[in-house]
């Protein structure tokens, strides 16, 4: 095959000079597998919680009443993607969690010493070790596999997830599923802070989503999923007051079934802006109700500089078997504060840059900040603040 | 509302997304392509909202995040 001169075939990766002849068995042979390794981004975020507030969970406090929930959590995360030749990427994910008073004095202080066979009232450390690999299996599908484990103080935890996604329509609409299983199993701690063996909670979760380019600005997708969980469901360790005064285990279902319907859209503004829209429906068997929605605008102020400003409202019924006074036989029953009626609201705002760099290494350097106030009505404020630094090559 | 209906609820707000939308060609999604159009928000900051909102409120699950696995997260 003779080529014009000079021309250069990327693709092919051979380059004719003027009037030279190429064997046409050296194009059509079969290329050699780029099986080559290299890391495409190192990232970490550090995120500092700071929680205020009071909840039946907590025996901080008087006796049958809601205890303080004071706590401050750290939170450093670290990625690294890798690339191995052109179809697999892998990203390992690292996050920790340095939280102080984690379970907020829940065991029983009056008759014995805090978390006898373990300090997690006071502090307590977890961390996860994520791996998940991804393969284009073709020019519109990709695959991935997730694995994971979770260790903290007395509580171990295992993760495993696959998902699939097929573009359509020169990728203008693609479709995805995925499923994901979380076994977990801890220590049973009572009301006491006696140890009463293990105890075991598995969770299955499947989901499927669309996600589709509505006009040459606007992206939306849509997303359902559903969660089964079985075993221990509950915290071994909280107490509900019951009538008569004193403090009781709590009991929930060994069995819940969630439901979630995710909407999301994202519109390009005429002013180099993005406007973006969340909405969660969310339904399960413990008669718990919620609905979520959230706005982001974000606003580039330089091709290199974006701000960007958030509101959320999350809104929810409480759990069918929720009681801050239970009858004293009651066979379900939880004054987790969590399960309760209640409304959340939180502000948010971040800044984020993204520097080229003239290196032989990383390329781009990239670094965001953000604030985040987030409060409860029923007793619970938290303010957040994150940064995080990438290196992209 | 009934949760049974979500299912059927889901696949219609599908059909709704796919149906009627124009194919936009590759060369008019420049807009698209600013990392600010991301749909999810970059995935450490996610993992660190989606921790804080299901660790305070008792709707966790169904959104293809993990329900359960440490602090005993409700």
């Amino acid at each position: 095959m003779l080529l014009a001169s000079g021309v250069w075939s990327s693709d092919l990766g051979i380059c004719a000079a003027s009037g030279t002849e190429i064997d046409p068995d050296e194009i059509l042979a079969e290329q050699p597998v780029d099986s080559s390794f290299r890391v495409t981004s190192v990232s970490t975020r550090l995120t500092a919680f700071e929680q205020k507030g009071h909840g039946y969970q907590s025996r901080a406090g008087e006796l049958g009443k809601p205890g303080s929930e004071r706590l401050t959590v750290f939170e450093p995360q670290l990625e690294i993607i890798a690339k191995q030749g052109d179809r697999l990427t892998h990203r390992l994910w690292v996050p920790v969690d340095i939280i102080t008073s984690a379970s907020a004095d829940a065991i029983d202080h009056y008759r014995t010493a805090p978390d006898v066979m373990s300090s997690a009232s006071r502090h307590n450390e977890a961390g996860t070790i994520d791996l998940t690999t991804g393969l284009r299996a073709g020019p519109n599908t990709d695959l991935s596999l997730r694995n994971g484990i979770h260790l903290e103080e007395e509580w171990r935890s295992w993760h495993s997830g696959f998902s699939a996604s097929q573009a359509f329509a020169e990728q203008t609409t693609v479709v995805s599923a995925g499923v994901l299983t979380v076994f977990d199993w801890f220590d049973n701690l009572d009301i006491i802070g006696k140890r009463n063996g293990r105890t075991t909670r598995a969770t299955h979760t499947g989901t499927l989503g669309i996600t589709q380019v509505l006009t040459p600005t606007t992206l939306a997708e849509a997303s359902y999923g559903l969660t089964v969980q079985t075993g221990q469901l509950g915290n071994t360790w909280n107490s509900v007051p019951v009538e008569t005064g004193i403090v009781v285990p709590e009991i929930t279902p060994d069995l819940r079934v969630r439901h979630a319907l995710v909407a999301r859209v994202a519109q390009s503004l005429p002013w180099n802006g993005v406007l973006k829209g969340y909405y969660r429906f969310y339904a399960d068997d413990w008669s718990i109700q919620a609905n979520t929605v959230e706005g982001q605008l974000l606003q580039r102020l330089t091709p290199l500089l974006y701000v960007g400003v958030g509101y959320r409202h999350h809104s929810q019924t409480a759990a069918a078997f929720f009681t801050t006074r239970a009858p004293h036989n009651s066979p379900l029953r939880t004054a987790d504060s969590d399960l309760s009626d209640l409304d959340s609201q939180s502000v948010s705002g971040r800044v984020a840059l993204d520097v080229p760099l003239a290196s032989p290494g990383p390329k781009t350097l990239h670094v965001d900040v953000g604030i985040e106030r987030y409060w409860r009505s029923n007793d619970l404020q938290m303010n957040v603040l994150t940064c995080s630094t990438g290196f992209l090559f | 509302m009934k949760t049974r209906f979500l299912p059927l609820m889901a696949l219609t707000l599908a059909g709704f997304l796919a149906s009627g939308c124009v194919r936009v060609a590759q060369n008019r999604r420049a807009k698209l392509a600013d990392p600010m159009m991301n749909l999810r928000d970059e995935s450490m900051d996610a993992y660190r909202k989606q921790k804080l909102y299901t660790t305070r409120e008792g709707a966790a699950g169904g959104d293809g995040a993990a329900a359960g696995g440490g602090c005993s997260c409700q």
